[in-house]
C-alpha cells in the first residue's frame, strides 16, 4: 500500500465544516489501494498472533458449549436451574440476546442504505456476518431447550402420518417463521453483496484451492456492466425485503413475552422497545468487535474514527430510547392502577434481583449517555469499555424481564428464586465461542470490508471529479 | 462529498419570492381564511354551547379537542420534521426546510386554542363533561367497577390541591411552553442564518436538536395521555404516546407536502423543490404515516387482544360496537393498505398531483384517526357482560355520529385558522433557508 508521508496522514475525520462532508476514506485516493488493504489480510500467509489467540480462546469456549450441550442432551433439562414459577430463563435470556445482536446488521445494511448513510459501506459486511452467527447462536437455545432435542423439528408445521401439528396460535411458532424468514434473508443479501469481492479475491489469488474456493462462490462474475445493473436491482429489492425484518423479528420476540397476561411481560410497548434495545445491542458488539479489528488488521482508513462516532450516536439514541421505554413501563404501571402491574415493577427494582435491575439500569440508561460527550465518544478505550457495558446490560435487561416477573408472579405461595448452574452459565458463556469462532474464520477467510461499495462512496467514484470539481455540482447522493 | 458548492450556482434556482415571501400574493386568501376560521369556530361554539342541531355539550367538546389535536399534530410534526434534519445533518432536505418550519411556528399561538376554551371549560366547572376524572363524584357513581383503579390517579392530576386538574393544567402549560420554544429557536435561528450567513447558527441547531428530540419525545407523550388516554380514565397502554406520535408524523409529513405543492403553485420555491424532494417526503409519509402506524397500531391492538384483559379490553370494545366496527375498519384500510398500495411504487411519489392527493388523503385519516381515539365513549358497564358477544347485542345501535355538522365546522374552523397563521407566515418570512451551508447539496440532489 502506498501510504502518505508520515506526517501528512489524517486520523481524526470526526469534523466537518458546514457544507463540506467529510472524507469517509482515509489516506487513499485510488481504488487499487482500497482493494490492496482489504484483501491484504486474507492473503497474508499467517494471521496476526492476536487472531490465534482470540482464536484459540473462542475453540475452548465452543468445546465448553458443545460439552454443556451434549451433558443437557445426555442428562435432560433438569441439569439447568429452572423451577416452577421459573420455567424459563438462561435459555430464553440467551435466545432474545443473540437474536438482538443481529439486529445491527440488518439496520446498516437495510435502513441505512435506503436513508442514503455513505458511512454504512466502511461496517456493513461485518455487521451482516455478525447478524448471521448472532442467529446462529439464538437458533441454537429453542432447539435444545425443548426437552427432548431429538424432536425439534416438531417446531417446524412438517406434515406427518400423525397429524401432529405445533400450536399456530402461539409466538414461540411465529419466532420459528420470523427467526428463520430472517435469518434466510440476511444471509442471501450478504452473500449477494460478497459476490463481486469474491470475484476480486478469486483475480488475485495465487493458489489454486483459493482460486477454486472463491472462484466457485464468485458466480461467474466478471465486473461486467449487465452483472452490475443486476446486482445493484437485487441488492436494492434485498435492502426493502430486509427493512421490515428489523422490525418483525424482534417484535415476534417480545411477543412471545407481551401476549402473555404475567405482568412485566404484558404491555404494548414491548415490539418497538425490543426492537431499539436490539438495535442498541447490535451496535454495541459492532463496536466491541470493530475496535479490535480495524486496530489487527490495519482498516484504520476505511473504519475511521468517524465510523466510530456515528456508531457510538446510534448507541446513544437507541440506548435513550430503550431509557423512555423503562420509563413507560413504570410511569403505567404506577398510573394503570393495577395491582399486580404495580407490584412486579416495584419487585424488579427492589425485589429479589435488584441488582440485576440496578445493573440493566445503570448500564442501558445511565453509562451510555456519557456519550453525549464527543470525547468519550472518539475514544477507542472509553468506547471498547462503554460497548462491552452495553453488551452486558443488554443480556441482563432480558434476564430481569424474564425471571423478575416468573419468579414473583400472581401468588405468593408459588414464588421462588432462580440459581443458574454451572451449566446454565457455561451454556451461556460457550455461546459466545461459537459466536466469536464464526467471526474469527469470518476476518480470516472472506473480505471483512464490502470493497466495492466502499470504492463507489470516494470521491473518485464521482464522475465529476477532478475536472469540474468547482462546478458546484453535489454528485449523486445515492448509496 | 467534499465539495463545495459555488454560490453563483444557487442564485439561478431561486426565485425572488423564495427570498422575500409570498408579500401580496395570497393576501385575499389569507383574509378568506381567516374570515372561515373564526367564523366557523365562532358558530361551533353558538350550537354546541347552546345545544342547537341536538348536539350534547360533551359531544362538542370531544369534538373540538379531535380538530384542536389535529392542528396540533400537523404543527407538532413539522417540528419533528425539522430537528431530525439537524439531528442528522440531513443535507437534501434544505429546500423544504423553511416550510416546515413555517408549520412548526404555528406552536407558538396554538395554545390560545386550548387554554382559552378549555380554561373557560374549568371556570363553569364542567371539565368533566370531557374528562371524566375533572368530576370524582360523577365519575364515581358512573365507574364503580373501575373506580378503584381510577382513585389511585387522581393525584396525576390534581396534586396541589388547587381545584380538580390542576397538575394536568400545570403540565398543559408546560407542553405548550416547550412546543413554543422549540418551534420559535428553529425558525428564529433558521431566519438569522439567512440575514447573516452566520454558520454558528447551524452549528447550534446541530446541538440544539438532540436535546429538543427528548423534549419533544416527552412532552409528546405525555400530552397524548393527559389529553387522549385520560379520557378513558381507567384505560393504560404504554405505547400511547408513540402512537399518537405516529399521527402526528402523518399529519406533519401530508402537510407539508400539501404546502409545498400550494407555494408552487403561486410561484415559489418553483425551481428548488423538484421531484426528487417530493419523492423523499413520500417516502417519509410512507414510512411513518402508513407503514409505521400500522406497526404501532397493530401491536397494541394485537397485545390487548390477544392478552384479553377486562381493564384494556373495555377500550378496544367501545370501538367496535355498533358504528364504530365499520369506522375502525374504514380506518385500518384508509390509513394503511389503500395508500400502502398505491404509494409503495416510485412513480406516485414523484408526480406531485398524485402525491399530493396521497396527502390530502392520509391528513384526512389522520383526523378521522384522531376521531376514533377520542369520540367514543366507552359504556360504563362494559364488565356486566360475560361475552363480547353480549355487549355488542347490547350497543349494537351505537352510532358514530361521524356526519354530525358540527364535526365539521368544527374542523374549518381550526384549519381555517391554521390556514390563516401559516399563509401569514408564507408571506412574511423567506420561503427558503438562504446561505444554509447545504442548500446546494439540497439544489441538487437528485435520488439514486
Amino acid at each position: 500500500m502506498t501510504s502518505l508521508p508520515a506526517n501528512t496522514r489524517i486520523v481524526d475525520n470526526t469534523s466537518e465544516q458546514p457544507g463540506d462532508r467529510a472524507p469517509l476514506v482515509l489516506n487513499m485516493e485510488r481504488f487499487g489501494q482500497v482493494t490492496t488493504t482489504v484483501c491484504r489480510v486474507n492473503e497474508m500467509k499467517g494471521a496476526p498472533l492476536a487472531w490465534y489467540v482470540a482464536f484459540a480462546a473462542s475453540l475452548g469456549l465452543l468445546g465448553l458449549l458443545g460439552f454443556c450441550v451434549l451433558y443437557l442432551i445426555f442428562t435432560g433439562v433438569g441439569v439447568w436451574g429452572l423451577n416452577n414459577p421459573v420455567m424459563w430463563a438462561f435459555d430464553i435470556t440467551n435466545f432474545v440476546f443473540w437474536v438482538g445482536i443481529g439486529h445491527a446488521g440488518t439496520l446498516i445494511s437495510a435502513i441505512l442504505f435506503l436513508f442514503r448513510q455513505k458511512w454504512r459501506t466502511g461496517i456493513n459486511r461485518f455487521a451482516e456476518a455478525m447478524t448471521i452467527f448472532a442467529v446462529i447462536c439464538a437458533g441454537l437455545f429453542p432447539g435444545i431447550h425443548v426437552g427432548r432435542v431429538w424432536f425439534a423439528y416438531w417446531l417446524f408445521p412438517i406434515p406427518n402420518q400423525m397429524e401432529m401439528w405445533p400450536q399456530f396460535r402461539s409466538p414461540l411458532l411465529w419466532d420459528v417463521f420470523a427467526v428463520s424468514t430472517y435469518f434466510t434473508v440476511s444471509l442471501l443479501f450478504w452473500y449477494t453483496g460478497l459476490v463481486p469481492d469474491l470475484a476480486t479475491l478469486r483475480d488475485r489469488a495465487k493458489g489454486r484451492i483459493q482460486q477454486i474456493g472463491y472462484g466457485l462462490f464468485a458466480l461467474g462474475w466478471r465486473g461486467s456492466n449487465r452483472h452490475w445493473h443486476r446486482y445493484e436491482r437485487a441488492y436494492l429489492i434485498l435492502a426493502a425485503l430486509s427493512t421490515p425484518l428489523v422490525l418483525s423479528v424482534h417484535s415476534v420476540v417480545s411477543f412471545d413475552f407481551a401476549t402473555s397476561q404475567l405482568p412485566g411481560w404484558h404491555t404494548t410497548i414491548f415490539p418497538p422497545y425490543f426492537v431499539a434495545g436490539a438495535i442498541f445491542s447490535g451496535f454495541a458488539m459492532v463496536v466491541t468487535l470493530a475496535v479490535p479489528a480495524r486496530e489487527m488488521f490495519g482498516l484504520k482508513d476505511i473504519i475511521t474514527l468517524r465510523h466510530l462516532d456515528n456508531m457510538n450516536k446510534i448507541i446513544l439514541v437507541t440506548g435513550t430510547m430503550v431509557g423512555y421505554a423503562y420509563s413507560m413501563e413504570f410511569f403505567i404501571a404506577w398510573y394503570s392502577g393495577a395491582m399486580y402491574e404495580k407490584f412486579a415493577f416495584l419487585n424488579r427494582a427492589f425485589g429479589q434481583y435488584w441488582w440485576a435491575y440496578l445493573l440493566m439500569v445503570s448500564c442501558n440508561v445511565i453509562t451510555p449517555q456519557l456519550f453525549w460527550f464527543k470525547a468519550i465518544r472518539t475514544s477507542i478505550p472509553l468506547m471498547f469499555v462503554l460497548s462491552l457495558v452495553v453488551n452486558i446490560g443488554m443480556w441482563f435487561e432480558r434476564y430481569v424481564i424474564i425471571v423478575s416477573s416468573l419468579a414473583n408472579d400472581f401468588l405468593p405461595s408459588s414464588w421462588d428464586k432462580y440459581v443458574p448452574t454451572w451449566v446454565d452459565v457455561g451454556t451461556m458463556l460457550g455461546a459466545f465461542g461459537l459466536f466469536f469462532t464464526l467471526f474469527l474464520l469470518f476476518c480470516r477467510f472472506l473480505p471483512m470490508i464490502a470493497m466495492a461499495e466502499v470504492k463507489a462512496i470516494m470521491p473518485a467514484a464521482d464522475p465529476h471529479a477532478g475536472a469540474h470539481a468547482d462546478h458546484g455540482h453535489g454528485g449523486k447522493d445515492g448509496h | 462529498m467534499s465539495h463545495s458548492h459555488s454560490t453563483s450556482g444557487h442564485v439561478q434556482r431561486l426565485t425572488p419570492l423564495d427570498k422575500t415571501g409570498l408579500g401580496d400574493i395570497g393576501a385575499s386568501l389569507q383574509l378568506g381564511l381567516g374570515i372561515l376560521g373564526a367564523g366557523c369556530l365562532a358558530l361551533g361554539l353558538l350550537i354546541g354551547l347552546n345545544g342547537w342541531m341536538g348536539v350534547s355539550e360533551d359531544f362538542f367538546w370531544r369534538s373540538y379537542l379531535v380538530s384542536f389535536c389535529f392542528v396540533l399534530a400537523i404543527s407538532l410534526g413539522g417540528l419533528f420534521f425539522v430537528f431530525v434534519q439537524h439531528l442528522t445533518r440531513a443535507g437534501w432536505s434544505v429546500v423544504v426546510r423553511r416550510p416546515a418550519e413555517l408549520l412548526a411556528s404555528n406552536l407558538r399561538w396554538i395554545w390560545a386554542l386550548w387554554i382559552i376554551p378549555f380554561g373557560w371549560l374549568w371556570f363553569r366547572g364542567k371539565a368533566g363533561l370531557l374528562w371524566p376524572w375533572a368530576d370524582p363524584a360523577t365519575m364515581k357513581n358512573n365507574n364503580i367497577a373501575e373506580w378503584h383503579l381510577i382513585e389511585k390517579k387522581i393525584g396525576y392530576f390534581s396534586l396541589f390541591g388547587l381545584f380538580d386538574g390542576d397538575f394536568f393544567w400545570a403540565r398543559a402549560i408546560a407542553y405548550f411552553a416547550i412546543w413554543a420554544f422549540l418551534a420559535h429557536v428553529f425558525l428564529n435561528r433558521s431566519l438569522r442564518l439567512g440575514a447573516t450567513g452566520d454558520r454558528n447558527n447551524i452549528a447550534f441547531m446541530q446541538k440544539f436538536a438532540a436535546p429538543a428530540a427528548i423534549l419533544f419525545a416527552l412532552s409528546v407523550t405525555f400530552a397524548s395521555f393527559d389529553w387522549i388516554m385520560s379520557l378513558s380514565p381507567a384505560w393504560f397502554s404504554t405505547m400511547f404516546g408513540v402512537y399518537f406520535f405516529c399521527g402526528c408524523a402523518t399529519a406533519g409529513f401530508a402537510g407539508l407536502i400539501l404546502l409545498c405543492v400550494r407555494l408552487q403553485s403561486v410561484g415559489a420555491l418553483t425551481h428548488a423543490i423538484t421531484t426528487e424532494h417530493y419523492q423523499d417526503m413520500g417516502k417519509l409519509l410512507f414510512a411513518f404515516g402508513m407503514v409505521f402506524w400500522a406497526y404501532i397500531g397493530f401491536s397494541q391492538y394485537m397485545l390487548i387482544w390477544y392478552a384479553n384483559v377486562p381493564e384494556e379490553t373495555t377500550w378496544f370494545l367501545a370501538r367496535q360496537v355498533g358504528g364504530w366496527g365499520p369506522f375502525s375498519l374504514v380506518l385500518l384500510f384508509g390509513h394503511f393498505i389503500i395508500p400502502f398500495i398505491g404509494f409503495i411504487s416510485r412513480w406516485p411519489k414523484r408526480m406531485p398531483l398524485v402525491l399530493s392527493l396521497g396527502a390530502i388523503w392520509m391528513l384526512a385519516f389522520a383526523w378521522l384517526d384522531l376521531y376514533w381515539l377520542i369520540m367514543p365513549r366507552i359504556p360504563h358497564d362494559l364488565t356486566q357482560f360475560e361475552r363480547f358477544s353480549e355487549a355488542f347485542a347490547e350497543f349494537s345501535d351505537t352510532s358514530t355520529h361521524f356526519f354530525t355538522p358540527i364535526n365539521f365546522i368544527l374542523l374549518a374552523g381550526m384549519v381555517g385558522l391554521f390556514g390563516f397563521c401559516t399563509l401569514r407566515s408564507c408571506r412574511a418570512y423567506p420561503l427558503v433557508c438562504e446561505r444554509d451551508p447545504r442548500l446546494g447539496e439540497s439544489l441538487h440532489f437528485e435520488n439514486m
